[in-house]
């Protein structure tokens, strides 16, 4: 019994150091302001001017615009240089400004722009955009600010955009434990789904 | 180290404490890694690609010679899973498990990625120039190939550039082939693989036919055995007895499965014919005056089987017409195994079951797409050429005989006499080491292709008498690798360096092919009419061109004069026991072990991953004091292996049987060194009418070698101890086990 003891106490003491290095190492989940870490983009995009409200110099684009896959996809998507061209090549007033320029040196070498993940989740998680979008924007006709808001916040707010939720599963649990209902015409009431499987697949 | 004796059993006890304190204390939200990844956006999207969304592209199987359609599952850019296509005749939108391993094969990090000449990397022009001087002293005649299965219009291309250089030196070579059958059907039946219809069968007697595991098409004539077993079939439910030394997935599934010396397949067939004759089959005379020394009694002898199982299994065969009787590889391997399968054959004759369950298959319109199929002869007649000297140039492609050639007939050695081999390689295996230059291969998932299968299946109606297809084969994604090829470009490339005005207009084999498929769009099922890119793309989005082939036709050409049989050999006093190399459905000739699921995937009979085994009779095995996972060494006249012991009852006591495809040295890090390769020790005999390397003619001695390893195998109790263990678990009926002492 005494080695096994020994050998306890051991392993313990391995596991616990394995454990404090590991959490020391591992990045903080918020910054002291209650965000995700801030993230160096290779190009500083501006949501505010693409999304922002009017009063704030916006054009009050809709997220959906860019980010095209979010009602039919698990994905939102990132749009493609194409499309970023497609605007920009007829608005000459902001042709020389540095950030456009670096996006048509993209463009001419027919490279993509690395972006940097802002909003991550695990690998064993599998969050679906298209859900959400099709319930709270098609189903309910929600303000589709307010239903991308749910998760990324005021992102139209931003330049580069920052994670502003935990993006936790308890966080998740949070709202799908909330009643609403399920469309407008119906008086019907649900909540998300609850289930272990409805995420972890 | 008194002091510190903690065994593996406290570890793991002690473990299970701390594997739960981890547990807690991981529980961070540490995964959430903001800013670290990158998404890469398209620069221009294709219309059809959704982020996130699957697009399925239709492309053909290239883990086995059976051509199964599949379509490949690609998600931004790259190919993930396949599934079958449920169109195809061959597997009507199923799949096995080799095939599924086609991706392991695709992203395999043990891939040839550069050119490499004499152990150096080069680039393609260094590489193609090298060829081109090393041709330049040579005659044509002394330039070979040495292919696997090779169909399609790569074999249009290789067949242009043995013209090109003056050779006729084309070697086909499947470790694994029905090459003795092929003979046998063409003098039994007038064609060399006919239709078999198990679905159309009220019984099907197989001698070693492994039809659902690695024998011919498995896909296909699984499909049809599900067929055979439905009793809501007109013909009602099939009945199934295998003949064979060893158990193969075929026959665990059989109704009867009967265990017979090896060897006597053929007496057992004529004996078969002499016992249904008493039942009733009426017997041209002078085939029952032949088979009438076949009496249960003296093939019982012959075969070990007692007389009343074959009286059973003939009177079954009478009651139950059509029936169906196939010659698998146990059946093939001997010196005499042609006149076994031949024998088989007249069974089918005299039973009536040619025309009814097995049909004339139909020939690919043009003949020089029709797949050249691979047979041991050729390896032995390359081989003569070889130690002749014969050959100065060589070139390997889709076949490993370094690794599958049996030692004793000095492959190796004799390839040393060509002055410079290219090896065409997917991975750096045994063929790629022996050779000068390596060329890479891109993969079948980056590739273009057409493939004609040699077991022209086809769908039920009208047309089946005509029915050939051809399968496209297509890219799935951007190579992985830039500097690797397709076997196509490459002899496209090398053609261009002999005839440059002929092949002026294509630039890459897309271009050759798209040029040959739009340039015959009227045979190949479109109309004169057709936009070239519209029916290109129909073409290919489909991944199968449906043919009119040319009828063929089979008959019962067998006469009394074809059976001869030698009388079955006795017991060798040095090497009692017979070696059955055996070909399982996952790992079939080695060629893909090194891609992890193939190994990870227990056996279908014996449940062991990860090592080969040999199979031993628990009666042989108690006689000589062996339990499982004793090492046991394995000799023949030929050479040794060392392999675990697995007690098996399903095996005939005088034989034993070991897994080929296992035992590699430099295919890669999940092949190499994982089991023992049986290939090397069998003895070089030869099927006396084909000339075929006869593989169960090996005679062995068996001894432990006082070396133990517990088994790494799927069945048995959870945990319980394997060690030591005499005989195989007892099975308890459901209800008197007691489930409150279990862990």
């Amino acid at each position: 019994m005494q080695h096994i003891l020994r050998l306890f106490i051991l392993l313990v003491g391995l596991f616990a150091g394995v454990t404090c290095y590991a959490a020391d190492k591992a990045p903080a989940l918020t910054t002291p302001d209650q965000l995700g870490p801030e993230i160096q983009q290779p190009i500083k995009f501006p949501h505010f001017r693409h999304a922002g409200d009017a009063k704030d110099g916006g054009m009050q684009i809709n997220c959906m615009y860019c980010h095209t896959y979010a009602r039919r996809s698990l994905v939102s998507g990132i749009p493609p240089v194409q499309k970023c061209i497609g605007c920009h090549r007829s608005i000459m007033s902001v042709r020389n400004k540095p950030r456009i320029k670096k996006l048509f040196e993209y463009w001419e070498a027919k490279k993509p722009i690395p972006w940097k993940k802002v909003n991550d989740i695990p690998d064993f998680v599998r969050f679906n955009h298209e859900r959400h979008i099709q319930r709270f924007y098609f189903q309910l006709d929600r303000p589709y600010q307010e239903v991308c808001g749910y998760c990324h916040g005021d992102v139209k707010k931003l330049t580069v955009d920052r994670r502003e939720k935990p993006l936790t599963m308890g966080w998740c649990r949070s709202c799908h434990m909330k009643d609403h209902p399920i469309s407008k015409a119906s008086k019907k009431i649900g909540h998300g789904p609850n289930d272990c499987f409805t995420c972890h697949k | 180290m008194t002091e510190n004796d903690f065994n593996r059993r406290d570890f793991l006890k002690v473990l299970g404490w701390g594997g739960t304190a981890v547990a807690l204390s991981g529980c961070g939200n540490t995964s959430i890694q903001d800013g670290k990844e990158v998404i890469t956006p398209y620069v221009t999207l294709p219309d059809y690609v959704i982020p996130g969304i699957a697009n399925y592209f239709n492309t053909t199987c290239a883990q086995c010679g059976a051509g199964c359609n599949i379509k490949g599952r690609v998600r931004e850019g790259r190919v993930l899973k396949a599934e079958g296509n449920q169109h195809s005749p061959v597997n009507r939108g199923k799949m096995c498990g080799l095939g599924q391993t086609g991706v392991q094969n695709h992203y395999n990090p043990d891939r040839v990625t550069q050119p490499m000449l004499a152990g150096k990397t080069v680039t393609w022009e260094q590489a193609l120039g090298a060829i081109n001087d090393k041709l330049d002293s040579v005659k044509g005649e002394q330039v070979a190939f040495l292919t696997g299965d090779i169909s399609g219009h790569s074999r249009v291309l290789l067949d242009n550039y043995l013209d090109a250089l003056g050779s006729k030196n084309h070697f086909s070579y499947e470790a694994a082939s029905p090459a003795v059958l092929r003979a046998a059907n063409k003098k039994a039946y007038g064609v060399e693989m006919p239709r078999y219809r198990i679905d159309k069968a009220k019984m099907v007697v197989s001698f070693g036919a492994d039809f659902l595991g690695a024998w011919i098409t498995p896909v296909h004539f699984a499909q049809q055995y599900a067929q055979f077993r439905k009793g809501s079939r007109p013909e009602g439910r099939g009945v199934l007895v295998q003949f064979e030394p060893k158990m193969t997935l075929t026959g665990a599934n059989a109704d009867r499965w009967v265990a017979l010396r090896p060897g006597s397949e053929g007496v057992m067939a004529l004996g078969l014919i002499n016992a249904a004759a008493g039942y009733g089959l009426k017997l041209p005379s002078d085939i029952a005056a032949v088979v009438r020394e076949y009496t249960p009694e003296r093939v019982s002898l012959d075969t070990g089987v007692p007389f009343e199982q074959i009286n059973k299994v003939a009177k079954l065969l009478v009651e139950r017409s059509p029936s169906l009787v196939l010659a698998g590889d146990a059946a093939e391997g001997y010196v005499h195994g042609m006149q076994n399968a031949v024998a088989i054959a007249m069974l089918n004759q005299v039973l009536g079951n040619v025309g009814k369950t097995i049909e004339a298959p139909a020939s690919v319109p043009f003949p020089q797409l029709a797949p050249a199929v691979g047979n041991r002869a050729s390896l032995v007649e390359f081989n003569k050429g070889l130690a002749a000297g014969k050959y100065k140039v060589v070139f390997t492609y889709g076949t490993n005989p370094v690794f599958s050639a049996p030692a004793a007939l000095q492959f190796q050695n004799n390839l040393k006499q060509a002055d410079f081999k290219v090896a065409f390689a997917h991975y750096m295996d045994e063929t790629a080491q022996a050779a000068d230059l390596v060329l890479p291969l891109a993969s079948a998932m980056e590739d273009w292709a057409t493939v004609v299968p040699e077991y022209t299946a086809a769908p039920e109606g009208s047309h089946a008498g005509t029915y050939v297809h051809m399968s496209f084969r297509q890219p799935m994604m951007e190579k992985l690798y830039p500097d690797t090829r397709g076997i196509g470009d490459i002899l496209l490339a090398l053609l261009k360096q002999h005839q440059p005005d002929d092949y002026k207009d294509f630039d890459d084999f897309y271009s050759y092919l798209h040029s040959a498929v739009v340039k015959n769009k009227v045979a190949l099922g479109g109309k004169a009419s057709d936009d070239d890119d519209e029916f290109w793309n129909a073409t290919v989005g489909k991944g199968i061109v449906p043919l009119s082939g040319r009828a063929n036709r089979v008959s019962a050409r067998l006469t009394a004069a074809d059976l001869r049989l030698p009388p079955v050999s006795g017991p060798d006093s040095a090497y009692p026991l017979r070696l059955v190399p055996a070909v399982s459905a996952s790992m079939r000739d080695g060629r893909n072990a090194n891609e992890p699921w193939l190994q990870e995937s227990p056996d279908p009979l014996t449940t062991v991953v990860w090592d080969s085994w040999v199979e031993i009779n628990p009666q042989t095995a108690a006689k000589m004091g062996i339990k499982e996972g004793d090492i046991i060494e394995i000799a023949s006249r030929s050479g040794s292996i060392k392999t675990q012991a697995y007690l098996f009852p399903g095996i005939h006591p005088d034989v034993i049987s070991v897994p080929v495809g296992y035992g590699h040295h430099g295919m890669g890090r999940y092949a190499d060194g994982t089991g023992a390769n049986v290939y090397s020790m069998l003895d070089p005999v030869f099927e006396e009418k084909t000339g075929e390397l006869a593989l169960n003619e090996t005679n062995v001695r068996i001894a432990k070698s006082g070396e133990r390893v517990v088994m790494v195998k799927d069945e048995g109790a959870v945990g319980g101890s394997q060690a030591g263990r005499a005989k195989i678990a007892v099975q308890w009926p459901i209800d008197k086990v007691d489930y409150s002492k279990e862990v």
